[in-house]
């Protein structure tokens, strides 16, 4: 097993492809042997035949040994060195040869043509030439021992159609299997295409464009696309009732704190004043777990978007109605309205919780100015929220992420604000960084991921 | 100042009329969202606590209810659920500000004189009217700069007139405001609180409108709308 393994169509195309080399190839090495086969028969049987016609144009005279009664009709043997001999020989050597073979002569074999069978052979001739060579011994009456005939015939024509033919099968089986190939492509690719499908859905459902599969798959995978809807289902179903839990949880433990807090505050014992503290520190912790609770359920699921213009908007809109008393100015630098607005990969409830408990910060400690810049890089979406107010130094920064130290008990709000945005930016794989702003005041730098 | 707190827990809601009884208000006390909506529809309060979740009618139903039929009091939220989307749900059905639980009951005492301060149109914590000055924070009234004691029903009853001072009110309007639900009330009653805020006060500040109601003016008019 590789890492990462190769792609289902490059497999099965690939397959295919060398399936398809050694059919051909062995297609190709078959018919080529059997055509060639075919061709030489065909040669020797007319080599056979040749070699009949001398045998009976041919005549012994008791004089002069062996002579032709008639002139054989192939002009052939008698052009000379056309490729075409024949001879007819004894035992002590060649007694009469064609024209063709000028002063040259046939080999004799010792076992050719034994018994009167023909014999063949491929011997080069007189110029170099490849032939054919047939042989039969005949016994003939008369003459002693055996006499010897041969017949020669040129075999590069043959050898040339069997290469052209070799040449023509190669040229056709290559287009063939060039074809073969190319409608296993098609067959792979139309094949797959649900495959392809349901990534494309996925990537959709990942984007935040959609949030079910969808569609009617093939039978084969449909059971594949119900399973991931019914997971996706069921991860909404939990998230959704991990939400509930921990606002119930809120609400169940923040009414009875409420109400010992306020008894402990018209108590002036030592006693109430321990209570005030430890509920206001409970308060604190149950805002920082529930929240780290919340987000943890939904921080990198599947498919969660949420456009940042509108949750900005809804934000301001209230802290603006909140702090109506005093003379604030909330203003949002970098939401381009000409621009697709950029969009936050995570639940919006969260974007909301992050952004509100900076903004209401800013609004907090702001004399009279907060800005909310967005500013999107490759896969992140940076916030900046600054104010014009007094600022926070270097060394106060850590504490107040870290441990949500209270720095001024005189303002409301648990104090936890910023150490629950830097939990929950972590969560969602970003992070809070704390500066000093151009307006004067404190500068916070929420990076979070984007969702494309 | 007549409020009212509609809050399901029963501690905590007696909590809270205790405070804000002692800081001078009248206080109406609901348990439940159809209680609630009904005394928020019916009486005419000068600010609402209201919880959100409560039993029968939650509270962004009861508060979009009442601001559809027109009841524009000041609503304070006090709630357990925190969350922003809360909040911005909240603010958009209607509510005036937004408290979290717990809470210090001196900051919610603050955000409900802001809110009657606000709904009164008044910028500062103290009120004056010539050479009366109400200060609402600490529930203490002067005059020429010497504290004067007045009793809860005394203090309700200048406090609402100094808020909305200038205008004539009702002896009806005035018995809404002062008394609690549950309250026999008398507006025979106002008339004698009113001879006795004039006793403690200049007589000439609480002005008798033949048939129409009081009204609190200084005597010089262009002075106070200097303020």
């Amino acid at each position: 097993m590789t890492t990462r393994q190769r792609s289902l169509r490059l497999r099965l195309i690939a397959m295919a492809a060398l399936w398809c080399a050694i059919a051909l190839a062995a297609a190709w090495a078959l018919l080529s042997a059997l055509f060639a086969d075919q061709v030489r028969r065909g040669f020797d049987g007319n080599l056979a035949a040749q070699l009949d016609g001398v045998i009976a144009a041919s005549e012994w005279q008791e004089a002069s040994g062996p002579a032709l009664r008639r002139p054989l009709p192939d002009p052939r043997f008698q052009q000379p060195l056309s490729g075409w001999y024949w001879q007819i020989s004894a035992a002590e050597g060649p007694l009469l040869r064609s024209r063709s073979l000028w002063d040259g002569a046939l080999p004799m074999a010792e076992n050719s043509g034994s018994n009167g069978g023909i014999t063949y052979q491929d011997i080069a001739g007189p110029n170099g030439a490849r032939l054919r060579l047939a042989a039969r011994r005949l016994t003939l009456t008369g003459v002693e021992g055996t006499v010897l005939f041969q017949l020669a015939g040129d075999s590069a024509a043959g050898m040339a159609d069997i290469a052209r033919f070799d040449r023509l099968l190669a040229v056709a089986l290559v287009i063939l299997g060039l074809g073969l190939i190319g409608a296993m492509v098609l067959v792979v690719q139309v094949g797959l295409r649900p495959l392809s499908r349901i990534g494309q859905a996925l990537g959709d459902i990942r984007a935040g464009r959609a949030d079910r599969l969808q569609g009617a798959f093939p039978s084969e995978i449909q059971p594949l696309a119900d399973e991931i809807d019914t997971l996706l289902d069921h991860q909404a179903a939990v998230i959704g009732r991990a939400r509930a839990h921990a606002g119930d949880l809120a609400h169940a433990l923040k009414t009875p704190l409420a109400v010992l807090a306020n008894e402990a505050e018209r108590d002036k014992s030592a006693l109430a004043a321990q209570v005030r503290e430890r509920v206001m520190e409970m308060r604190g912790q149950v805002d920082r777990h529930l929240s780290r609770a919340r987000t943890a359920a939904a921080a990198g699921i599947l498919g969660a978007r949420c456009d940042v213009a509108p949750v900005l908007e809804d934000l301001i809109r209230v802290l603006g109605r909140l702090h109506r008393d005093r003379d604030i100015t909330i203003d949002t630098i970098g939401l381009d309205l000409t621009k697709p607005a950029p969009a936050f990969a995570g639940e919006r409830e969260d974007l909301q919780e992050m952004l509100g408990n900076l903004l209401e910060n800013a609004c907090q400690w702001a004399s009279s100015r907060v800005t909310a810049r967005v500013e999107t890089g490759e896969n992140s979406l940076l916030f900046t929220i600054a104010d014009d107010g007094p600022g926070l130094p270097p060394e106060q920064r850590q504490v107040v992420m870290a441990r949500g130290a209270r720095l001024d008990e005189s303002k409301p709000g648990s104090g936890l604000g910023l150490a629950i945005v830097a939990d929950m930016a972590e969560l969602y794989q970003g992070d809070l960084n704390l500066s000093n702003s151009e307006l004067g005041g404190l500068s916070a730098r929420l990076k979070l991921p984007l969702a494309h | 100042m007549r409020l009212l707190v509609v809050e399901d827990d029963k501690d905590l809601a007696r909590q809270l009329r205790g405070a804000l009884a002692d800081a001078g208000y009248a206080v109406d006390l609901a348990h439940d969202g159809e209680e609630g909506h009904f005394l928020g529809d019916t009486e005419p309060y000068d600010a609402v606590i209201l919880d959100l979740g409560l039993p029968e009618l939650d509270g962004i139903t009861v508060l979009q209810r009442w601001r559809q039929d027109g009841r524009n009091m000041p609503v304070l939220i006090l709630t357990a659920r925190d969350r922003w989307s809360d909040k911005v749900s909240g603010i958009d059905a209607g509510a005036d500000d937004y408290l979290s639980k717990p809470f210090h009951m001196e900051e919610m005492l603050a955000r409900v004189r802001a809110l009657l301060r606000r709904a009164a149109g008044h910028a500062s914590n103290e009120l004056q009217c010539g050479p009366l000055r109400l200060d609402i924070a600490a529930a203490k009234v002067s005059l020429d700069g010497l504290a004067i004691s007045l009793t809860a029903l005394e203090f309700r009853l200048l406090s609402y007139l100094m808020h909305h001072q200038g205008k004539v009110i009702s002896r009806t309007e005035l018995v809404e405001h002062l008394y609690e639900q549950d309250f026999d009330k008398d507006s025979n009653t106002i008339e004698v609180f009113i001879g006795r805020l004039r006793r403690k006060t200049q007589a000439d500040l609480i002005e008798t409108v033949r048939g129409l109601g009081y009204r609190l003016a200084a005597p010089d008019t262009i002075a106070t709308d200097d303020n």
